[in-house]
């Protein structure tokens, strides 16, 4: 018997093995190298997007072919420090949606500050053809509170610094930045001597700035500049997140339990924190930079939620499950300010039936959302995200598929997770992604395995067997004799 | 990463997967086997015999086994 689950934990081990992916779309190039000038950006609109606490930018370029071949691999590059914080990017064709998105990946160079994201067209542009590239990407713990501290009932500024000229590896004939705000106040910004009819950059549109258009600037020009504005909600950013699915057949189960620690990155308090000033703020003005509430819109059927942290149960918490949807609001136990953290974890189970499906080749198929955090106004940021989708015990020939951005997927690996019950332990899906946003919210995770019958009835089958020693074990015990043999009595 | 896999997904729209005791029924299913494998088992007890260990025995590990696996799903943590 031994024998036999030792070899089959072999077995599953080896499949397991050839199952494992690992994704790795980092290249290291040498320092001196520079893409070639195959491409000038005939127009260019680059907007950036200060609405949320990260970074969206997005860059609308008309490409063009200038060299005499065909071409099919464009370059963006950015600093070493905003590719550490950079995460998906997505690249589309602007004008044709059926088309991508496109393959980006990391090319870093070695010790040098400037890397690139390198982007394949599918298809290579001809000499002198042009394409529309839509790429967006986001920038993490991109800003400064300004001032870094402020009173309770102050109000909190943001700082950032980015360059008025796009980032680009080829030359530009024509473009302009725009810059979006949370509202039309925006206490500071750099003035650029304008061009053309414009006397001066940015001009001001509302909540909107705009630098340029400027004329043709060769590649890697930067023109450093910064806004300060108001931006008072909290600066929320999730350190590590740690998802787990767990799949129970048994009892027709999803599980989904995810362990939060999140940071405040806005304004520190710049006096010790009054609880009387705090809560007649509550009554008298009500927006405030601390984080005070966390709302988690949960798919519709999900129950026994509950929400803990380092010391238990935070009763704090409100949770409701309707027909169409489900929503957990969660209170801290204390409202978050700048500099402060706040390590929490929430839970709930869900029917197996709405996640997952058995497939006409006799295996099965999961379908759950890739990150499901809290959905908050102002956004919320992914620093590293560990999502593990626990299978039953035996499942093998584990594969998987997401739409989040291949850019942000760090690694995938199958692995053994043992809990109540186990003998060989159950397979464990392990992937692991980094700097994620709440946009990409409810993006797929689809992961397919195959669970034999045989499989399936092993925790029986290990109970069963243990049970029959047992009772074995009561009937040898009993057929021993403990009696003296009495020699007299013959 | 496979990207058929959203085909896969698709193609198996008409067939959800459902256990087979649901929910609702697992605490009562897993009290019932268990009961009646104690009770088995308890009849062995009283008369252990080579004939009594497949006639009670066997059926009480079984009801035990199905009973253990249900009664950790009833209470809550889905094995």
């Amino acid at each position: 018997m031994k024998t036999s689950v030792v070899f089959s934990a072999f077995l599953s081990l080896l499949s397991l093995a050839s199952a494992a992916t690992t994704s790795s779309d980092r290249k290291t190039y040498p320092s001196t190298f520079r893409p070639p000038q195959v491409f000038k950006n005939a127009n260019l609109v680059h907007i950036i997007s200060l609405e949320k606490n990260y970074v969206k930018e997005s860059i609308n370029v008309l490409v063009e072919n200038i060299d005499k071949s065909p071409q099919n691999e464009y370059y963006v590059p950015f600093t070493a420090d905003q590719l550490s914080r950079l995460g998906g990017v997505e690249v589309k064709d602007r004008k044709d949606g059926s088309v991508g998105p496109f393959v980006a990946e990391a090319v870093e160079l070695d010790q040098s500050d400037t890397h690139y994201i390198r982007i394949r067209l599918p298809k290579a542009l001809a000499p002198g053809a042009q394409q529309a590239l839509g790429i967006t990407y986001y920038l993490l713990k991109a800003y400064a509170p300004r001032p870094a501290s402020i009173k309770q009932e102050d109000q909190q500024h943001l700082a950032y610094a980015f360059s008025a000229y796009a980032p680009s590896a080829y030359a530009t004939s024509k473009q302009k930045t725009d810059v979006k705000f949370p509202s039309s106040t925006i206490a500071e910004y750099t003035k650029l001597p304008g061009s053309g009819d414009v006397a001066r950059f940015p001009q001001q549109q509302g909540s909107k700035l705009t630098y340029g258009p400027f004329d043709e600037k060769p590649a890697g020009a930067s023109q450093p500049v910064a806004v300060r504005y108001e931006f008072n909600k909290p600066v929320t950013h999730v350190s590590r997140l740690e998802r787990d699915v767990e799949v129970s057949h048994w009892g027709g189960n999803v599980a989904f339990e995810e362990r939060y620690t999140l940071h405040h990155r806005g304004a520190n308090l710049s006096a010790l924190f009054n609880r009387v000033k705090w809560q007649q703020s509550q009554y008298y003005q009500p927006n405030t930079w601390a984080l005070k509430e966390l709302k988690f819109p949960l798919r519709a059927g999900s129950a026994d939620a509950y929400y803990t942290d380092v010391i238990g149960n935070v009763s704090t918490s409100r949770f409701r499950s309707g027909k169409r949807e489900a929503l957990l609001e969660v209170r801290p136990r204390y409202p978050v300010f700048g500099g402060w953290k706040y390590p929490f974890t929430i839970g709930w189970n869900s029917d197996a039936k709405s996640y997952l499906r058995k497939t006409p080749a006799g295996g099965f198929v999961l379908n759950v959302p890739f990150l499901e955090g809290p959905r908050q106004a102002e956004g919320v940021e992914y620093e590293q995200v560990q999502v593990r989708v626990i299978l039953p015990e035996g499942a093998r020939n584990v594969k998987f598929h997401t739409t989040i951005p291949t850019q942000s997927i760090a690694s995938a690996d199958v692995e053994i997770h043992r809990t109540f019950l186990d003998t060989i332990g159950r397979t464990a899906l392990i992937i692991q992604a980094r700097n994620l946003v709440d946009e990409l919210r409810d993006r797929e995770l689809l992961v397919s395995y195959d669970y034999p019958l045989s499989a399936s009835l092993r925790k029986p089958l290990v109970v069963f067997a243990s049970a029959m020693a047992v009772f074995f074990a009561a009937w040898v015990v009993g057929r021993v004799e403990l009696k003296f043999d009495v020699a007299g009595k013959k | 990463m496979d990207s058929s896999l959203h085909e896969v997904w698709q193609a198996a729209a008409g067939s959800p997967f459902v256990p087979t005791i649901g929910k609702d029924n697992q605490f009562l299913v897993a009290l019932t086997l268990l009961l009646l494998g104690f009770s088995l088992g308890g009849a062995f007890a009283l008369n252990r015999s080579i004939v009594n260990l497949p006639a009670l025995a066997v059926p009480a590990s079984l009801a035990l086994a199905f009973g253990v696996v249900y009664m950790f799903c009833g209470v809550g943590v889905y094995v």
